[in-house]
């Protein structure tokens, strides 16, 4: 039966589309961020002592390019919330900040004293892979209330915390990136045959390569691994690597190099004319600091912004929730928000609406146990669009984004090209409740397990 | 047999910012005998005031005029070295080896923030003069120009610096002191002048790094920190203290990379451990050390 199935049937039932419309149905229940609509008045007594969240995140190290932002976002919806009266009217927020380049074990022992001497109310932020594993189960052990906003690492659920209470996770997981880009690959250049690869060596970059692997196998079952390079995160100097993967003469190079470390590549690249040797995808190459990337940038490159969010689409008037926060997050801080911004501020308000869904149904201030059960399959709509928590896990899904870079008059720095947005449902892409836990990760033995390889 | 070519190039291209960086390390080290940990972020903050003034304060000025500037980040590593050697180093001399390497290590946290601080947390660039220079043809395989002028630089300050230890009076003055500073003094040597100048020099040639290659790779936060941990690999190969050794060593280190990211691409990061630590097995000084 699987060799009768062809690559279009099967993106197209995967929902994989091209330039579709968000479909705008928001029932009258359903929480937004923002607080401009009418307040209800909270039930029953609520005290006034400051809701302390810690956030952690990079401030320092090549990582506050994505650090940074993320306590920006968390910065701006607490401005807001207390700017109305604070949660529930009464609780104003105040965001303790603690840097994230500490290490692992300084993190710990960090998240710690921020919960034992601070008391903090909520714990927020973190950005590493490398993190959310070592901290999910101490807050577990602290019983705080914590929302990682990214540290998207499939193992986290999977395997360092498979039966989360206290924490959550608001951005796709990580596996979603390699899936994603590939599935991308396989509808715009689905006769590609030579591929290279150039990741980061560390979880991040692995994991791509591990999805962007196995999705090609079953979609393009044609193409070959031809080059592979994996640089130190932090690397600037690509010449090597560029080398070595036009050497290959690949059809295709594909990479989830980010931040500096991608300004870095693709100026190098061009210089070596790489973009005309082969064509050119990224998972989270637009994602990191839109505006650090230059007006040299080639267009037509599949871009990817960590299959999260990019802060052109949904564009215009067609999501008013993104085109709002995008405004008052400029007029803030004169920058445009990335992927981190929007989780951050997305996590804090769906903090905020379980929060009073839970003193609507019980009065008073609730408790860390009504906050959980309110926010366990919560569904909030977000600047990106619909974000839910799933109950089982305790992570958060969102459609996955991709495009292709353009350059437009409006913007300094290239964005998605609106007319070819690519959305993709994130079910599709990742492991079912109930899947067993796998090696690498569920969604990679989903994929194996389930994916037909299709005829080209 | 084209791109063999290119992987030479490329192995060069790395071993001279590394022997700006190393052997300043090194030059700092022969003289004074202080391992200084915060000499990537020196390298870091020429790369950083170079962008600065040639992506952001003169962007779009003439090609001319950017590759004038481009020197500024030397200078300005060279002038913070001389400020920061007579105020925090000097009082550490007569201490114990263990409180150099803490200040210094500091230092090097010190220069990360600010840099942070006054920068922000976005890579800094200041391609154009990369662009500019555009690409040449070497057979079927085109390469970036700029590097060839990065590796001229690479091999300029080394004959420089040659020239200068072996060949000047200032040099005879250094080479006596760094022999036996006591010694040195006694002969009416000021040691206090020689240990800024060193310092500054070593400072300077740290800052030009940064300068050179920024331009194609751009300022990024944490680019300091990795560039010190590649500086002690080279003059671990080559032997602290030694300029032919930061010479080689960085020569060692560059075409190592280059082999392992062009074969042996999975243990890249382990190979350059590997040499050094093979080095350290064989002669524990390293190639040119003094025991």
């Amino acid at each position: 039966m699987a060799a009768d199935v062809n690559r279009r049937d099967f993106l197209s039932g995967l929902g994989v589309t091209v330039g579709a419309a968000l479909s705008a149905t928001a029932g009258a229940a359903l929480p937004v961020v923002g607080v401009a609509q009418a307040q209800e008045k909270p039930k029953g007594n609520i005290p006034d002592k400051p809701f302390k969240i810690g956030h952690m995140t990079f401030f320092t190290g090549p990582a506050a390019v994505l650090g940074e932002p993320m306590y920006k976002g968390q910065l701006l919806a607490s401005e807001e919330i207390n700017a109305a009266g604070g949660l529930l009217g009464k609780r104003k927020v105040e965001v303790l900040k603690a840097d994230e380049a500490a290490g692992t074990d300084a993190n710990v022992k960090e998240l710690r004293r921020l919960k034992l001497s601070e008391n903090i109310d909520f714990f927020c932020g973190i950005t590493s892979s490398g993190n959310t594993p070592a901290l999910g189960p101490v807050a577990e052990e602290l019983k705080v209330l914590t929302m990682f906003v990214d540290g998207c690492t499939d193992f986290l659920f999977d395997k360092a915390v498979p039966n989360p209470h206290y924490i959550f996770r608001l951005t796709n997981i990580q596996s979603a990136d390699g899936c994603t880009t590939a599935l991308a690959i396989a509808q715009t250049w689905p006769k590609s045959k030579r591929i290279a690869h150039i990741h980061p060596d560390y979880s991040y970059g692995r994991n791509a390569f591990d999805h962007l692997k196995i999705v090609m196998t079953k979609l393009m079952p044609q193409a070959e691994v031809v080059s592979e390079g994996w640089p130190k995160l932090g690397t600037t100097d690509f010449s090597s690597h560029i080398t070595k993967a036009i050497a290959s003469k690949p059809d295709l190079i594909v990479s989830s190099v980010w931040g500096g470390d991608y300004v870095a590549l693709y100026k190098q690249a061009l210089r070596y004319g790489m973009f005309q040797k082969a064509k050119f995808a990224t998972t989270l190459a637009m994602g990191t600091a839109p505006h650090a990337i230059g007006k040299d940038h080639p267009e037509g490159v599949i871009a990817g912004v960590h299959s999260n969010y990019h802060f052109t689409y949904p564009s215009g008037d067609k999501w008013p929730l993104n085109k709002s926060f995008v405004e008052k997050y400029h007029a803030r801080f004169n920058e445009y928000p990335n992927f981190q911004a929007e989780g951050a501020y997305t996590a804090t308000y769906m903090l905020k609406a379980a929060i009073e869904k839970a003193n609507k149904l019980a009065g008073g201030w609730p408790d860390d146990e009504m906050i959980i059960a309110m926010l366990e399959g919560a569904m909030i709509a977000g600047p990106a669009g619909y974000v839910y928590i799933r109950p089982d896990n305790h992570q958060g899904y969102k459609e996955a984004i991709i495009g292709f870079s353009k350059h437009v008059p409006e913007y300094p720095f290239p964005i998605l090209d609106p007319n070819r947005i690519i959305t993709i449902p994130i079910r599709n892409i990742t492991a079912p409740p109930g899947w067993p836990k796998g090696e690498p990760t569920s969604t990679y033995t989903w994929i194996d397990k389930t994916w037909p390889v299709v005829k080209a | 047999m084209d791109v063999l070519l290119i992987h030479i190039i490329n192995s060069l291209l790395y071993a001279s910012v590394l022997f700006l960086i190393a052997g300043g390390l090194s030059l700092i080290y022969g003289v004074m005998r202080i391992v200084n940990m915060a000499h990537g972020n020196l390298y870091a903050f020429g790369a950083y005031v170079t962008a600065w003034a040639v992506g952001t304060m003169a962007a779009g000025a003439p090609v001319p005029v950017l590759l004038m500037l481009l020197p500024v980040g030397a200078l300005a590593a060279a002038i913070l070295g001389a400020i920061l050697e007579p105020t925090l180093l000097r009082p550490f001399y007569r201490r114990a080896e263990e409180y150099q390497l803490l200040v210094t290590f500091g230092l090097l946290m010190i220069l990360e923030d600010l840099m942070r601080f006054i920068w922000g947390p976005y890579p800094l660039s200041a391609s154009e003069i990369f662009e500019n220079f555009g690409s040449l043809t070497i057979g079927d395989v085109i390469y970036p120009t700029y590097n060839l002028l990065v590796i001229g630089v690479g091999a300029a300050a080394a004959s420089f610096l040659w020239a200068f230890i072996y060949r000047t009076r200032f040099g005879v003055v250094l080479r006596a002191t760094s022999q036996n500073m006591r010694m040195a003094a006694a002969l009416g040597v000021n040691v206090n002048r020689v240990y800024v100048q060193a310092f500054t020099l070593g400072c300077f040639m740290a800052g030009l790094g940064g300068a050179i290659i920024v331009p194609s790779q751009s300022a990024v936060l944490g680019m300091g920190i990795d560039a010190v941990v590649l500086a002690f690999i080279v003059v671990v190969i080559g032997g602290l203290g030694s300029l032919e050794g930061a010479l080689v060593g960085a020569v060692i280190v560059g075409f190592v990379r280059e082999a392992g990211i062009a074969w042996f691409p999975e243990i890249e990061l382990a190979v350059l451990y590997l040499a050094a630590a093979t080095v350290l097995l064989a002669r524990p000084a390293g190639l040119f050390g003094r025991p």
